[in-house]
């Protein structure tokens, strides 16, 4: 099937089965490899990308379901001029990845939540991001780089 | 030779070399691998713990264009861990089971198909026909039908470790405390689960596995043997590699079957992406164990003897290549911990059942063994009215007792364990958490307790007490490679293996201050057994010492060849010279005469300009070998608020310090410490792997089997005592000893907070809360 879609501001067409998962026609169709499949039930957060801006899991999602939709995976979020996005600066800053794999759905939750929780405080953080599974840091890395990105966010410049 | 680097980047935590690749969705890992003509793989596997292969039908997929793989087209590899220990029984493993199956996803066929759905579709098209047989779950149950027909109770491995008069201990003792201890079935769960892929030139006979391994060189070692190939054919390559924690230590009959498919369709890659249903099923797990405990006391609190039974339960097949004995003889020699013990008797076996095999799991028995010692102080210091904290000060080994020979005759050379303690117990402020527990108590209000938990974690083993059960290799070293390039920059091709410790980082580290350059002109290349000589891989906290040790050992021979080429150049003594940020200076100058890369050039490319007697070129390899290991002194203290209505637990304060030796990047370090307490947190409050009477697992997925998240973990406070080990870098290793604590400490603070022993883990809300109900309809 035809699926006309928007990956990372620039126009993509895949044509796939019905029964592929957005996931896999990100990876495997479009060489998007930034997302990651940790569970392929929906629990452990690793593939979540933005769909129409909202986070969603692209491994419990048909890429037909994508179909005219706007997707941002971890490669959409540096800027065009290859600068890191602040919640990645941070994420390097305060050691908030070890091996790295769940850190795509780690920045494409943490980038949603600062939009929608600008202020957000380490309890709303934990809460937040409950939906994605690190088996590394043990989180304190992570809360400390949601925390971090939040608060360079809210200081005017 | 060259003195102290004035600047350097040991000790800093500098920016990570992995993390610009991974955070930008670049990373490498083996399922990011796209290779032209590549064909995909799926694994049947059977869906009943044991029973009799009374049919094998492969005509319908194959009707589809489908290539099946079976039981009979592997039939005479075998994999079989190997061990002198005199009780060890020797047990096979197929790469697909033929004959019979041995636990509930264990591969019995494999379908190659164009895609992963396809290969799927071929797997349900397969027909295998079952006889079933009577299924062993529990290790501490006689079985009715053996699991392996060489060991008709079941006990592959079984050996007492004994040290003094343990009866007439026992007779003399006032307190004696008697326990029995069940620990649960959990397992390391990467998020990334396991990948392979593996393709074979049939021209030159050579084989290439991407393989998201921990021991690259040790698969290629495996595979090369099990195929009959020269180990030189053989490539084995860890690109980035997401989470290992042990369960990938372990070489898998699923990876054995990805090269031998690989041989039979020649210049054809073949992929296999593990799913977590597969991982939950069929990757290795570890801790389920059963401990019989006896702890005879002194009346002053003072433990006099140690009497155990452990049961290990090492599920379906010996683990390959470190066998069944993994777990129960690291249980039998590190039971006692950092306590002083003189009379030990503890026989510990492993035991084989229908479930998935056991295997390494960071902290290898000892989350388990730690908790079985530390409820024997909690209940003893219940019975003497003693606090936690005093009852394990009397008997803690301290630095005036090391070098201290544990009874299972391991020398433990640290000693700094009430140091750590102390730190804790003030980090933790422990009179207020006392004081706010009575006042609690008085107002009626949610109990809180508090659990405390001392560890010593065995890192870096050499040769004389390596890891693993006497099996045919010896694990104590690694090499490393390190090349000044004609640009003077570095590029070191080390044996270690990162699947999330920032190896490339801290390698880099260490050459650079080694050699005199900065950090950002070092390159490490790893995870290639084409471009490393040798590493064992990761495993028992072994790398910053070992693999650490190489580079240390390797940057140092090139800095002397060096600096001996920059002598010869400028026509000084080679005492006199400094190297520094990679400028070669003379001592007593201001300014530096020549740069790394001016004299590198000279090496390769201006032969005319080499002084008489040396070599063109700027390499060295070198092996490093710490011999013994280093003990690595840890202590957890954590106060808990139970909810008496639902037994449900909120974890106030947690507290780790532990004695990292020299921390050589503190950031790595400490989330080293932070992860690791996570997993043991997951462990003691959460995750259960559980199979029903008839061998199914009944937590096949992330909905049931729960693993922490943001939201569960708490807040950590890591704290350090820094004394340098007896090796090269002064490191200790600090991978493992977080996972210690958790269980202890968790089971204690709730014995602490309302007086009931938890035997069996996870604490559970509703484990405590029967606990708590039984109390109450006692008293």
């Amino acid at each position: 099937m035809d699926v006309h879609l928007i990956v990372n501001g620039e126009r993509a067409h895949v044509d796939v089965e019905p029964r592929r998962t957005l996931a896999d026609a990100l990876r495997e169709d479009l060489g998007l490899t930034g997302t990651h499949l940790g569970c392929e039930h929906g629990v452990c957060g690793a593939c979540t990308v933005l769909v129409d801006g909202a986070p969603a899991r692209a491994c419990l999602m048909f890429a037909v379901q994508a179909d005219g939709a706007e997707v941002t995976t971890v490669e959409g979020l540096q800027d065009g001029d290859g600068a890191l996005h602040p919640l990645q600066e941070a994420f390097v800053a305060h050691h908030g990845l070890q091996c790295g794999f769940c850190t795509p759905g780690m920045l494409m939750t943490a980038a949603h939540l600062l939009d929608t929780h600008p202020g957000a405080d380490r309890e709303t953080i934990r809460a937040e991001m409950a939906g994605n599974i690190c088996r590394c840091t043990g989180y304190q890395g992570i809360v400390d780089a949601v925390e971090a990105a939040g608060n360079a966010r809210d200081t005017p410049a | 030779m060259s003195g102290e680097p004035t600047t350097g980047s040991l000790g800093r935590s500098v920016r990570r070399k992995e993390d610009q690749r991974l955070v930008t969705g670049h990373g490498r890992f083996v399922t990011d691998l796209e290779l032209p003509r590549m064909r995909h793989v799926a694994f049947l596997r059977s869906p009943v713990a044991h029973a009799r292969i009374t049919g094998v039908d492969t005509s319908e997929a194959v009707g589809t264009g489908v290539r099946v793989f079976t039981g009979a087209d592997f039939a005479d590899v075998e994999l079989r861990a190997q061990s002198a220990l005199p009780s060890y029984v020797e047990t096979g493993q197929p790469v697909f089971a033929h004959g019979k199956v041995r636990f509930a996803g264990e591969p019995v066929a494999a379908v190659v198909a164009a895609d992963r759905y396809r290969a799927e579709d071929g797997c349900e098209l397969v027909e295998i026909d079952y006889d079933p047989l009577p299924p062993t779950v529990c290790a501490w149950e006689p079985p009715e039908e053996p699991v392996h027909a060489e060991a008709p109770d079941n006990v592959l491995l079984e050996r007492t470790f004994t040290a003094g008069e343990v009866d007439e201990t026992f007779a003399g003792a006032a307190v004696v405390v008697e326990r029995d201890l069940v620990t649960n079935r959990h397992s390391g769960n990467p998020m990334e689960c396991r990948a392979g892929v593996a393709v074979w030139d049939a021209a030159d006979r050579r084989l290439t596995f991407w393989n998201g391994t921990q021991v690259p060189h040790i698969v290629r070692n495996m595979i090369a043997e099990l195929m009959d190939l020269p180990e030189g054919n053989v490539r084995v390559i860890a690109p980035d590699v997401g989470g290992g924690f042990g369960v990938k230590a372990v070489l898998y009959p699923e990876d054995v079957a990805l090269c031998l498919m690989a041989r039979a369709m020649p210049g054809v890659p073949l992929k296999w992406t593990e799913d977590r249903a597969e991982h939950l099923l069929a990757a290795t797990h570890a801790r389920d164990h059963r401990y019989r405990m006896r702890a005879a006391f002194d009346g002053d609190g003072t433990l006099l003897g140690i009497d155990a039974d452990v049961t290990c339960n090492v599920g379906a097949y010996s683990v390959y290549p470190w066998t069944a004995g993994i777990e129960p003889l690291m249980a039998g020699g590190l039971l006692s911990g950092p306590y002083r013990l003189a009379h030990y008797r503890a026989t510990v076996r492993g035991v084989a059942t229908n479930t998935a095999p056991s295997g390494p799991y960071r902290g290898v028995a000892r989350p388990a063994s730690v908790y079985a010692m530390e409820a024997m102080f909690d209940s003893a210091a219940a019975r003497l009215g003693l606090d936690a904290v005093e009852i394990r000060r009397r008997n803690v080994i301290m630095p005036e007792d090391v070098p201290y020979k544990m009874p299972s005759r391991l020398v433990d050379d640290s000693g700094h364990y009430a140091e750590c303690l102390d730190k804790a117990l003030d980090l933790i402020d422990y009179p207020s958490v006392r004081a706010e527990q009575e006042r609690r108590r008085a107002a009626g209000e949610a109990p809180i307790g508090i659990g405390v938990a001392l560890y010593n974690e065995l890192t870096g083993l050499g040769r004389a007490a390596s890891a693993g059960p006497r099996m045919p290799f010896r694990t104590g070293h690694d090499a490393c490679t390190v090349r000044i390039n004609a640009d003077g920059r570095v590029t070191v091709f080390s044996g270690v293996t990162s699947q999330g410790q920032g190896l490339e980082t801290t390698v880099a580290q260490i050459v650079a201050d080694g050699i005199g350059v900065t950090y950002d002109d070092v390159d490490v290349r790893i995870g290639d057994t084409d471009a490393s000589l040798w590493g064992f891989g990761a495993f028992s906290s072994r790398q910053a010492v070992i693999g650490g040790g190489a580079a240390h050992r390797t940057a140092q021979a090139v800095q002397a060849k060096l600096l001996d080429l920059a002598a010869g150049l400028l026509e000084a003594s080679v005492d006199d010279l400094r190297v520094v940020d990679g400028r070669i200076s003379v001592v007593g100058e201001a300014e530096p005469r020549i740069s790394v890369a001016e004299v590198a050039r000279v090496a390769y490319l201006e032969s005319h300009r080499l002084p008489e007697g040396i070599e063109p070129g700027l390499e060295a390899t070198r092996f490093y070998d710490p011999i013994r290991g280093a003990f690595a002194a840890g202590a957890q203290v954590a106060a808990v608020e139970v909810d008496r209505t639902t037994g449900e637990l909120t974890i106030l304060s947690y507290v780790c310090v532990e004695d990292a030796g020299r921390a050589m990047h503190p950031q790595i370090v400490d989330g080293q410490i932070a992860g690791s307490i996570a997993q043991g947190i997951g462990g003691a409050l959460y995750e259960h792997l559980v199979y029903d009477t008839d061998g199914n697992l009944s937590t096949g997925t992330l909905l049931d089997y729960l693993m922490p998240t943001s939201a569960e973990i708490p807040e950590m406070v890591i704290g350090h005592v820094s004394r340098p080990a007896a090796n090269p870098l002064g490191v200790r290793g600090v991978g493992e000893g977080g996972t210690l604590g958790p269980n202890a400490v968790l089971a204690g603070a709730v014995h602490d907070a309302l007086g009931i022993e938890i035997d069996t883990l996870p604490v559970s809300p509703s484990r405590v809360w029967e606990a708590l109900h039984a109390q109450e309809v006692r008293a």
